[in-house]
């Protein structure tokens, strides 16, 4: 161990009255790593009838639009392609003259099939593959990035955006809008359900929970949309997928 | 109902500038038949030193306290921090030592903030008092926080014929009193009163009413230096019918 | 007692009573998020929540050294470097080394108190590296050479006039008062630095031992550029800030954000425990976590004051208290100000040092109650002046005021000398009438009693007591009747 660590753990030890050089360990104390029981919570999310993931849906509209989040629910992938479409057309970029949008290699995302919808139109699609060494570069100049969280959560209208290959912590955050596309069963009721998947998940990666868009009050408390992160958020509802209800992130 | 006999614990401040309110408080207690008794070896509660930090100091005080009343069938006191400092602070004084702790926590078992030992108590609701006007009520925080006394003041109050009861905004909020705060930081302290001041005034009430005395005296100090024609009432008076709004 | 001269604290205090716009801004936040949280914490459907998360923070302090061993062990295997502090210039130390390895020429940071306590960017700056606060307000701070104010709202104490001059002279904007377009300006001029800086430095909300990971709270978004654009990350983390498991940290991250702004959860919640694995596009490609006692340790050490390390550090205590509500944060001379900065600057600092600090509440209990962990700041504050009182060996503290508390021991031996007291009394009847004035008032009084007659009048000492009044006109003549008669039972 080294000196420094030695010596910090040293003074722990001795704040909290044990023997300067003892060696506990958490084996000792079981309780204090204890792992909930999350049986009855991974039932609720998995089992969710159609009706409840509609309410789910309702309680994530509400609270979506308290926060200035825009809220799609999309019937099926055309309809969110045309929803992303419009929203590319209508926008202009915030820090470039011409429109790049930046995708998550994601099948979700390339569903969308985005390349081939501008043909007369200046606007370049890129996709985020982890191989791509220009995509620092790409990201910068896109205005608007396009994601598929793992998770949305409809108590605080949040989605949970992890790290992963071929989905950058950028793509959601350098460029002025963001687009996120849920299907309905990525969908819980709460933080605790949400919670409950990310340990599901094993080992987590970077992660990030969004809750709107970037925001400031910094200035006579007036709340002004845009400080650093994108000031501008969609959300888009796609339909379930047609797999196995619910693994967090079972693409 | 059996009747104990009220030990009178008369706080300091209002012993030597607010004899009135003792008075006042007497005159209840008789409306009601209370059997009374005033323990003359009473000083102080100590209240000052433990605000300072002055443990020793507070626990002398503390222990001559707990001789003076340990006999007391009941404690009743018309101040809500001198209570909060028995009812809370004296076991704490005691920690090591079990016999006094022991006393202590008996004592401050048995010590009750006056409307509290009204309503809480004897349940009396209605001391058939009169009072003519309208008064704003100040919950001191000690009282409020402390001791988690705020309806019966006002319960008691809403009983008073003819007295008309405004609430103020951020009636919790602190006067800024705080014991030796109020000397040692003098700007903080006045600048608070002065809000609580502003909210006193904005209800127009002839009055404004609290179960504290040294909150009253500090809002009344203030209200006389700005020239300000609010009086400043302890509950006590009121229920005492002694002084109206109409006087 | 208190000596004619002010104190810096009281001078610092009046400057901010003086405040029209401090007190304008004081008053809004007060009124929106002090109300707003104890309007929460009452409408809470799990009303055990506060106290669970206390409790479970206590429990991690008694396991502290094994908690952050796992949270170290875990950070590492996530290819993370972690570092433990032991005082302040030792992660000073730490994070300039790193920056030199790295030969860093910029740094942006995301809003973090640890940092200013440790007093890390004068050495940062000292080594030719350019330091930016990227938090909105921090960043106006910074430009404007102020301190902040306040915990969540560092640039509380000023107003848009002002800050559209700042931008004026300091980004060479047209002058403007809009803060939409303020923000706009600032967003343009941080966007370039955050996409071009080296190194990333940040605080930690809360780590979590048993994920290795630390999260990161924040609404604009800087937190997140600064911890995913640069090449390398340091984080700065109290040792107390942290959690076992996932679990505390899902109820520890919704009181953090309700109580600091009513938020279910703050915009973003990044969680991070290590550089970005090689798959990873983006991401830093060093992650350093310094996990620092600087005198914390010396607090866990003390069961009277082991509490404040619950601290969540969202800034609720501040937006009640009647103090900070009229003084502002810059009286507390402290990157921690309110009521937990008068509680914690102390203990961090030196409580002679910070005796006002100590002293200058009046222990209202407000900060108690809208506390969302429950701590008792009021019982701290009264035993740090305790150790003001007599000295403590234990905190290397000595006794405040000799003459205060000569005063009190004499204040004693009348207290409990019925006689003595009751002889002063009519002393005092006597000793005030030169200073009573027509009205029947005492509106000036020397000594002690100035500081009260400066700005108020002081009844005198009445006529009769009412300990001579009971014994002349109530004691005699009692009822005796052992039964009380109602108006219920008349």
């Amino acid at each position: 161990m080294m000196e420094n660590e030695y010596f910090f753990l040293r003074n722990i030890h001795k704040a909290l009255g044990l023997a300067p050089d003892n060696d506990r360990s958490k084996e000792q104390y079981p309780e204090l790593f204890a792992a909930p029981d999350t049986r009855k919570i991974l039932h609720r999310v998995r089992n969710r009838t159609a009706e409840e993931r509609n309410e789910l849906v309702e309680l994530l509209r509400t609270n979506a639009q308290a926060l200035g989040i825009h809220l799609h629910p999309a019937e099926s992938e055309a309809d969110a392609a045309a929803i992303v479409v419009e929203i590319i057309r209508s926008r202009e970029p915030e820090f470039s003259h011409t429109k790049h949008v930046i995708l998550h290699d994601h099948p979700d995302v390339a569903a969308l099939q985005l390349w081939k919808r501008f043909t007369r139109e200046a606007v370049t699609v890129h996709t985020t593959f982890s191989s791509d060494h220009e995509l620092r570069e790409k990201t910068i100049a896109s205005f608007i990035g396009i994601t598929a969280p793992a998770i949305g959560v409809a108590e605080s209208a949040t989605v949970i955006q992890l790290t992963r290959p071929g989905q950058p912590r950028s793509t959601s955050l350098v460029p002025s809008i963001h687009i996120a596309l849920l299907r309905r069963d990525k969908l819980v009721a709460d933080l605790e359900e949400a919670y409950t998947l990310l340990r599901e998940e094993g080992r987590l990666d970077s992660m990030v929970f969004i809750s709107g868009p970037s925001k400031t009050a910094d200035i006579e408390a007036q709340m002004v949309h845009g400080a650093h992160g994108p000031r501008e958020v969609h959300l888009i509802i796609l339909p379930s997928s047609a797999g196995p209800p619910m693994a967090a992130t079972g693409d | 109902m059996a009747g104990k006999t009220v030990s009178l614990f008369i706080q300091c401040l209002v012993d030597t500038m607010f004899p009135q309110v003792g008075e006042a408080m007497v005159a209840v207690f008789d409306r009601l038949g209370v059997p009374l008794a005033y323990p003359a070896g009473q000083t102080c509660c100590g209240q000052p030193a433990w605000n300072s930090g002055y443990r020793r100091e507070a626990a002398a005080a503390a222990r001559h306290f707990i001789e003076v009343f340990e006999g007391a069938e009941v404690i009743v006191c018309p101040s809500g921090s001198c209570v909060h400092m028995v009812r809370h602070h004296y076991p704490e004084l005691f920690e090591d030592d079990p016999a006094m702790a022991a006393k202590a926590r008996a004592v401050a078992a048995n010590t009750f903030e006056f409307t509290q030992y009204l309503v809480d108590v004897l349940g009396v609701t209605d001391t058939e008092s009169r009072f003519s006007g309208s008064v704003t009520y100040h919950d001191s925080c000690h009282l409020s926080r402390g001791l988690g006394i705020a309806m019966q003041p006002r319960t008691l109050l809403g009983n008073v014929r003819g007295l008309k009861l405004i609430e103020m905004r951020d009636s919790d909020t602190c006067c800024g009193f705080g014991g030796t705060f109020s000397v040692n930081y003098p700007e903080i302290s006045t600048a608070m009163v002065d809000e609580k001041i502003e909210n006193i005034l904005a209800t127009g009430a002839d009055g404004v009413v609290g179960c504290d005395i040294s909150c009253l005296m500090n809002i009344e100090g203030r209200l006389t230096r700005r020239g300000e024609k609010v009086k400043v009432l302890h509950i006590a008076e009121i229920l005492a019918g002694l002084r109206g709004g109409d006087q | 007692m208190k000596t004619s001269s002010p104190s810096t604290y009281r001078e610092a205090a009046v400057a901010g009573i003086d405040s029209a716009q401090l007190q304008k801004s004081l008053q809004g936040l007060q009124n929106r998020f002090g109300k707003g949280a104890m309007e929460l914490w009452a409408g809470m459907a799990d009303q055990e929540m506060r106290d669970r998360v206390k409790e479970s923070r206590m429990k991690t302090f008694e396991h502290l050294d094994i908690v952050l061993a796992e949270l170290a062990k875990n950070v590492r295997a996530r290819g993370g470097q972690v570092h433990f502090a032991v005082t302040a210039q030792d992660a000073v130390n730490y994070t300039l080394a790193v920056a030199k390895k790295n030969e860093v020429k910029r740094v942006v940071k995301g809003k973090s108190m640890t940092s200013m306590e440790v007093d890390i960017d004068p050495a940062l700056e000292q080594e030719g590296i350019e330091v930016v606060e990227t938090d909105l307000g921090e960043y106006i701070i910074q430009l404007a050479g102020d301190r902040p104010s306040h915990i969540i709202a560092p640039c509380i104490h000023l107003n848009r006039n002002q800050i559209g001059r700042l931008f004026t002279d300091k980004l060479g904007i047209d002058f403007t008062e809009d803060p939409p377009t303020l923000t706009m300006a600032a967003r343009k001029a941080l966007r370039e630095k955050l996409l071009t800086a080296d190194m990333g430095l940040t605080g930690c909300n809360l780590a979590c031992a048993e994920t290795g990971m630390i999260s990161l709270v924040s609404n604009e978004g800087n937190i997140r550029m600064a911890t995913t654009m640069p090449r390398v990350v340091v984080a700065l983390m109290g040792m107390e800030r942290v959690v076992a498991t996932m679990a505390e940290h899902r109820e520890t991250l919704q009181l953090l954000t309700r109580g600091a702004a009513l938020q279910k959860l703050s915009t973003y919640v990044s969680f991070l425990g290590g550089p970005a694995s090689k798959d990873d596009p983006d991401g830093p490609r060093e992650f350093h976590l310094v996990i620092i006692d600087n005198g914390r340790s010396r607090i866990l050490a003390d069961p009277e004051f082991r509490e404040v390390l619950a601290c969540i550090r969202c800034g609720a205590c501040l937006n009640i208290c009647p103090v900070y509500g009229k003084i502002g944060g810059h009286a507390y001379n402290s990157p921690y100000c309110g009521p937990i900065g008068a509680v914690v600057t102390p203990l961090l600092d030196g409580i002679n040092k910070h005796a006002d600090l100590c002293k200058g509440e009046t222990l209202c209990g407000a900060c108690k109650d809208i506390c969302p962990v429950k701590n008792d700041l009021p019982r701290m504050l009264s035993a740090l002046r305790h150790k003001l009182a007599y000295g403590s060996d234990r905190w290397n503290t000595r006794q405040h005021n000799p003459a205060e508390a000569r005063a009190f021991r004499v204040w004693r031996l009348l207290v409990t000398r019925p006689f003595l007291y009751r002889t002063l009394i009519g002393l005092g009847r006597i000793v005030q009438r030169p200073f009573i004035g027509k009205e029947g008032t005492i509106r000036k009084m020397a000594g002690i009693a100035a500081g009260w007659t400066a700005g108020r009048d002081l009844p005198p000492v009445a006529r009769r007591t009412f300990h001579q009044l009971w014994k002349e006109k109530y004691a005699g003549n009692r009822p005796t009747a052992p039964t009380i008669e109602t108006p219920e039972e008349k």
